[in-house]
C-alpha cells in the first residue's frame, strides 16, 4: 500500500524501452531521415537496442537452460534396449495409460531386426498406423526388393515406409515433439537415428458456421479448433504463393503451435519482425487460447479498446492480410488474431463490403447509431431528468412524471437496478445450459421487466431506455469492442448523473484522448481521422467508396506495394481496349 | 505514411482554430459591439486583415530561422539569459490566461446548466480533463482535436443557420458604428483575439515542413476570422446594438433562439457538449504549453511531474476573482496587451536574431 502511495505521488523515472513504432520499409528509411510520431532520429538506437535485448534474452535463455541442456541434446543411441528404457522413463509408462509403446521384428533379408512404435492412442489415426507403418514393417519387409539395399536405413526409409511426411531425427527431444503432436515414433536396433512419422488423427470439429459473427451475405465457414484446418481455410481464399505461414511455438509445457499469417510482398517487414519478436519472446508455462495469447501480445493491458482483433471468420481474416496485415492462427482457438487494427476495423462487418454500396452505408449508420445509443443513451436520460428538463417537451415530460410517479427511487437508482439486472440476465443467458438458454433470458426480462413495472420498483420508460441500449449494444460487430462499450455506460451514467451534459461531454473527452493516445503496433487507433492520413487510406473506412475505387492499402500500414488495384479495375467499362490499360500493362 | 512530419497541416490548424475561436463562445460578439457598436463584423474583418499581415511579416522574417521556436530565438541571440527572460515571460502569459478562462467558462457552464453545483465542484470537471490530456500530451490532444474540431464546427453552424431567420438588415446600420477613428485606430489593439496564433510558433519543430508553417498560419487566420465574422455579425444582426451589449454569452442567446418545430425548441443544452468540448481543448493545449515551455526554459529532461503543481496553481489561481465580472475585467485587461506578447515579441525578437550571431552554436538549433 505504502509502496503504491509512493509510486503514485512521487516521481519516478519512465522506463527508456523503445516503443515499437511502424517504420516505412528499408529502402525509404535510409533514404528519408525523419521518422513518424515523436521518435525521429532514432531509429538507429532503437535498432542497437533491440539487438541488445534480443543479444540479452538470447544469453538469458542459454544460461536458463543449462540443466534441461542434457536432456535437450542427448542423442538417439545405436542400442534399441538404450532407447526403449529412455522412451518408457520419459514417457512414464506403464503409469501413462494412453501412450501405446509396440515392439515388433522387421525381417530383412532372414534377419530379424528387432523394432518399437510409440503413439498417442487417441491423437493418431490407428488405421494409417495399422496399414502404413506396421503391415510394411511386419509382413511386406519380406518381399524380393530388386535393388541391393546400400543399408538398412536407406531400405526402410525409401521402401518400408510410404509416408508422406517422415521425419528422421538424431536427437530424442525431436522424437518427443513429433510424438507429443500426434506423430508416430519408430525406433530400429542398431540405427543411431527414428523416424517419426505424421499419424495425426485426433476428433475434431469440423468447419462450421461462425457462432459470433453470422452474415446473410457472404461465405458461412469459421475456424476450428485445429491449425492446420484454419491456415488452410486462408489459404483457400488467397491462393497465393506468397502467403507465409510461419510457424513458432509458445508455451513451455503446452507448446502450443501458432502461426503468423502474412503476404511476404505486402507487409511492412518492420511489422513482421516485430510481431515475430513478441511471439518468440513470450515465456509462459502454458497457452491455451487465442484470448491469452491476445493478453500476452498487447501494449497496454489497462487500455479499454482492443488492441488485437479477434475472428471466427476466415474471409475477414484473408481480407485484412491481403491489405498487408497480419494474423496469428493458435492450435486449439477458433479464434484468429489480426494486428494492427484500428477503430474503423473494429466497427466494420464483413457485410459492408460484400452489399451493394447504399445498402451497406445504411446498415452501417444504423450500426454506429446502435452503438452511440448503447454507450449514451443511459447517460443521457439521467442527465436530461435530472439537470436539463427544459428540453424535453412539456407533454413528454407529464407523460415521464406521470409514469414515475409510484417509483420510490430516484432515477439513477432505478436505472442502475435495470442495467445490473439487464446485465445479469445476459451473463447467465451464456451460462443457462441447453438451446433454450437465451430464449429463457429474454423471456425472464421481459417477465421481470413487466412485473418491475407493475411492482412500481421501475417506471415503463426506463424500461424501454435499457432495452434500447441493450439491443444497441449487440449492433456492435466486435465481442471485445461490445464489451469495452458496456463497461464505459456505467461511467456515462455515474458522469451524467453528477453533472449532467458536462459530466457525459467531460466523459466523451477523456475516452477520446485515451482512445486518440492508444495504439496497436505502432499504429494509432483512431487512423485514419486522428492523425488524419491522405484520402485513399480513407476508403473502406468511415465511408465506403465503391468497390471499384479503393485502389490503395491503407496508408498508415506502410506497405512494401501500396496499390491494390489499378486506377481503372473495370476495364468493360471502356469501349476502347487500350484506354483501359494501366501503365503496367501497356 | 506519405507525411513525415509529426503532424499535418489539417491537424495543426484544427489545434490553432481551437485556441484561437474558443473565446467566440465567451464573449467576443459583445466586446466586438462595446467597441464598434454596430460595426463589430467590420472591425473583426479589420483585425483579421491585420492578423494576416503581421503574421506574414513574421513569417518572413522567420524563413533564416526554419524549426525553431521562440525559446529557441532567445537562446539564439542571449543564450541562456534570452532563453529564460523569453520563457518567463510565456510562463506569465500562460499562467495569466489560463485560470482567466477556466474560471470564466465554468462560471458560464454553471448559470446555463447547472445552477446548484458549487463553482469547485464544476471546476473540478474540467481541471481533471485537463490533466489527462496534459500527461497524453501533445499528440494526443492534437489528434483529438483533428476529430471533434469538424463536430465543433459543424454544432457552431447549425446555431448560426438556425438563427438566421430573425436577422434584420437595418439592426447594423449605421454601417461604420462609432466612426472610423474608434475603429480602424482605436480597434488596433483587438488583435489581441488572435492570441492564439502564438501556438504555431511552439508547433514549428513539430511541423517539419518549412511551407506547412505558411499555411498552417494564414489559414487558422482566415478561419477563425470567418468564424468570428459570421459570429458576430450574425450576433449583431439579431440583437440590435444597445441591447447586445447587455446580453451575457451571445452564442448562447443565439442558439437559445434555435428551434425544430412544435416538438424540439429548446435545444439550447445540447450546445452545452460544444461549448465544453471545445474548451476543455483550448485549456488543455494552455496547461500543456506551460510545463512543457517551463521545461524548455530551464532544460529540464521531462516535464510529466510538472503538469500536477501546475495544474493545482492554475485551478487555485482561478478563484482568485471575486465573481465573473471580475473575471472578464481581467481577461479585458489581457487582451488590451496581449498582442505585445504575440506579435511585437516575435517580430522583435526575429529583427534582434536577423542581426546578431548566434551565441552558443550548439544549444540553438536544438528543438524537441
Amino acid at each position: 500500500m505504502r509502496n503504491f502511495l509512493k509510486s503514485l505521488l512521487l516521481f519516478k523515472e519512465p522506463n527508456k524501452a523503445e516503443k515499437f513504432i511502424l517504420k516505412e520499409n528499408k529502402q525509404d528509411t535510409e533514404t528519408k531521415t525523419g521518422a513518424k510520431d515523436d521518435s525521429h532520429g532514432e531509429s538507429k538506437n532503437s535498432e542497437t537496442f533491440l539487438n541488445k535485448i534480443l543479444g540479452s534474452k538470447q544469453d538469458d535463455k542459454k544460461k536458463e537452460e543449462t540443466p534441461e541442456e542434457s536432456k535437450q541434446e542427448s542423442k538417439i543411441d545405436k542400442k534399441l534396449s538404450k532407447n526403449l528404457a529412455y522412451m518408457k522413463k520419459v514417457y512414464s509408462i506403464p503409469v501413462n495409460g494412453d501412450i501405446i509403446l509396440r515392439e515388433f521384428d522387421i525381417m530383412v533379408k532372414d534377419r530379424a531386426i528387432p523394432a518399437f512404435i510409440l503413439f498417442y492412442d487417441g491423437m493418431t489415426d490407428r488405421e494409417i498406423i495399422n496399414n502404413y507403418i506396421l503391415t510394411p514393417l511386419m509382413l511386406l519387409s519380406n518381399l524380393d526388393i530388386k535393388d541391393d539395399p546400400k543399408s538398412i536405413i536407406h531400405y526402410i526409409k525409401n521402401h518400408l515406409l510410404p509416408q508422406n511426411q517422415l521425419k528422421e531425427a538424431r536427437k530424442y527431444v525431436d522424437v518427443i515433439d513429433e510424438i507429443n503432436f500426434g506423430g508416430c515414433g519408430i525406433f530400429i536396433d542398431g540405427l543411431d537415428r527414428a523416424f517419426a512419422a505424421d499419424v495425426k488423427g485426433w476428433e475434431h470439429r469440423g468447419v462450421e458456421r461462425p457462432n459470433s459473427e453470422q452474415v446473410l451475405r457472404g461465405p458461412q465457414e469459421g475456424f476450428t479448433e485445429v491449425i492446420r484446418i484454419n491456415t488452410a481455410l486462408v489459404r483457400k481464399i488467397l491462393k497465393d504463393e506468397n502467403l507465409i505461414v510461419e510457424d513458432i511455438i509458445v508455451g513451455k509445457r503446452s507448446k502450443t503451435p501458432c502461426s503468423m499469417l502474412y503476404i511476404k510482398d505486402i507487409t511492412n517487414k518492420s511489422l513482421v519482425e516485430e510481431m515475430r519478436r513478441r511471439l518468440k519472446n513470450i515465456k509462459v508455462d502454458y497457452m491455451i487460447d487465442s484470448g491469452e495469447l491476445e493478453q500476452l501480445l498487447e501494449e497496454s493491458s489497462f487500455s479499454l479498446i482492443p488492441q488485437l482483433m479477434a475472428t471466427e471468420r476466415p474471409d475477414i481474416v484473408a481480407a485484412h492480410i491481403a491489405d498487408g496485415k497480419i494474423g496469428v492462427v493458435v492450435h486449439g482457438s477458433p479464434f484468429v488474431l489480426l494486428a494492427p487494427v484500428t477503430l474503423a476495423d473494429l466497427l466494420q462487418s464483413p457485410e459492408d463490403a460484400y452489399v451493394r454500396l447504399p445498402y451497406a452505408h445504411l446498415l452501417r449508420f444504423i450500426r454506429f447509431l446502435g452503438i452511440l445509443l448503447s454507450l449514451l443513451l443511459p447517460g443521457l436520460f439521467i442527465a436530461i431528468t435530472n439537470f436539463h428538463q427544459e428540453m424535453i417537451p412539456t407533454d413528454l415530460v407529464f407523460a415521464i412524471e406521470a409514469s414515475r410517479e409510484q417509483v420510490p427511487f430516484p432515477s439513477l437508482i432505478e436505472l442502475l437496478l435495470m442495467e445490473v439486472m439487464f446485465e445479469l440476465i445476459r451473463e447467465a443467458g451464456i451460462r443457462i445450459p441447453g438451446p433454450i438458454g437465451p430464449t429463457l433470458g429474454i423471456i425472464g426480462a421481459l417477465i421481470l421487466g413487466q412485473a418491475a413495472v407493475e411492482a412500481s420498483i421501475v417506471s415503463p420508460i426506463l424500461i424501454i431506455i435499457v432495452a434500447v441500449t441493450g439491443i444497441g449494444s449487440f449492433a456492435v460487430p466486435n465481442f471485445a469492442l461490445g464489451l469495452s462499450f458496456r463497461v464505459l455506460r456505467f461511467g456515462y451514467i455515474f458522469l451524467g448523473a453528477m453533472a449532467g451534459f458536462l459530466g457525459i461531454t467531460a466523459g466523451l473527452f477523456i475516452q477520446g484522448i485515451l482512445f486518440v493516445n492508444s495504439k496497436s503496433f505502432g499504429v494509432p487507433i483512431t487512423v485514419p481521422t486522428g492523425p488524419k492520413t491522405s484520402a485513399s487510406a480513407s476508403s473502406n473506412k468511415l465511408i465506403r467508396l465503391p468497390i471499384w475505387k479503393q485502389e490503395r492499402r491503407a496508408d498508415y500500414l506502410n506497405t512494401i506495394n501500396e496499390n491494390k488495384q489499378p486506377k481503372v479495375s473495370r476495364k468493360w467499362i471502356n469501349y476502347n481496349q487500350n484506354e483501359g490499360k494501366d501503365e503496367n500493362e501497356k | 505514411m506519405k507525411n513525415k512530419i509529426t503532424f499535418g497541416s489539417f491537424e495543426a490548424i484544427c489545434i490553432t482554430i481551437t485556441l484561437i475561436t474558443t473565446q467566440l463562445f465567451l464573449n467576443l460578439p459583445r466586446s466586438m459591439m462595446e467597441a464598434a457598436w454596430t460595426a463589430g463584423w467590420l472591425l473583426t474583418v479589420y483585425i483579421t486583415v491585420l492578423a494576416l499581415i503581421l503574421f506574414l511579416v513574421i513569417e518572413r522574417l522567420y524563413r533564416p530561422f526554419e524549426g525553431k521556436d521562440l525559446l529557441d530565438l532567445g537562446e539564439y541571440i542571449a543564450g541562456n539569459t534570452g532563453r529564460i527572460i523569453v520563457g518567463l515571460i510565456f510562463i506569465f502569459f500562460f499562467l495569466y490566461i489560463n485560470p482567466v478562462i477556466l474560471r470564466e467558462f465554468c462560471e458560464n457552464i454553471k448559470i446555463i446548466a447547472l445552477p446548484e453545483s458549487p463553482l469547485s465542484f464544476v471546476m473540478l470537471f474540467f481541471i481533471t480533463c485537463m490533466i489527462i490530456a496534459a500527461y497524453a500530451g501533445l499528440e494526443s490532444i492534437v489528434r483529438f482535436s483533428a476529430i471533434i474540431v469538424p463536430l465543433i464546427a459543424g454544432g457552431y453552424i447549425i446555431i448560426i443557420t438556425g438563427a438566421l431567420r430573425y436577422c434584420d438588415v437595418s439592426r447594423i446600420t449605421p454601417w461604420l458604428g462609432n466612426g472610423p477613428y474608434e475603429i480602424f485606430i482605436k480597434g488596433m489593439p483587438r488583435i489581441s483575439v488572435f492570441v492564439g496564433i502564438i501556438l504555431v510558433y511552439f508547433l514549428y519543430p513539430f511541423i517539419r515542413k518549412k511551407s506547412l508553417f505558411k499555411t498552417v498560419g494564414y489559414r487558422s487566420i482566415i478561419l477563425s476570422g470567418i468564424f468570428f465574422f459570421t459570429g458576430v455579425l450574425v450576433f449583431a444582426l439579431v440583437y440590435q446594438y444597445p441591447t447586445g451589449t447587455e446580453n451575457f454569452l451571445p452564442i448562447y442567446q443565439l442558439s437559445r433562439l434555435v428551434d425544430y418545430g412544435r416538438f424540439f425548441q429548446r435545444v439550447e443544452s445540447m450546445f452545452v457538449i460544444i461549448w465544453v468540448a471545445s474548451a476543455l481543448l483550448h485549456l488543455s493545449i494552455n496547461l500543456f504549453l506551460i510545463p512543457y515551455v517551463f521545461k524548455k526554459t530551464f532544460k529540464l529532461k521531462y516535464y510529466k511531474p510538472l503538469i500536477l503543481p501546475f495544474a493545482i496553481i492554475v485551478y487555485a489561481l482561478a478563484f482568485f476573482p471575486e465573481n465573473l465580472t471580475s473575471t472578464i475585467e481581467l481577461e479585458k485587461h489581457f487582451r488590451n496587451f496581449a498582442w505585445l506578447v504575440t506579435f511585437l515579441l516575435p517580430i522583435i525578437l526575429l529583427s534582434i536574431a536577423g542581426f546578431v550571431k548566434p551565441v552558443e552554436k550548439k544549444g540553438a538549433g536544438k528543438s524537441e
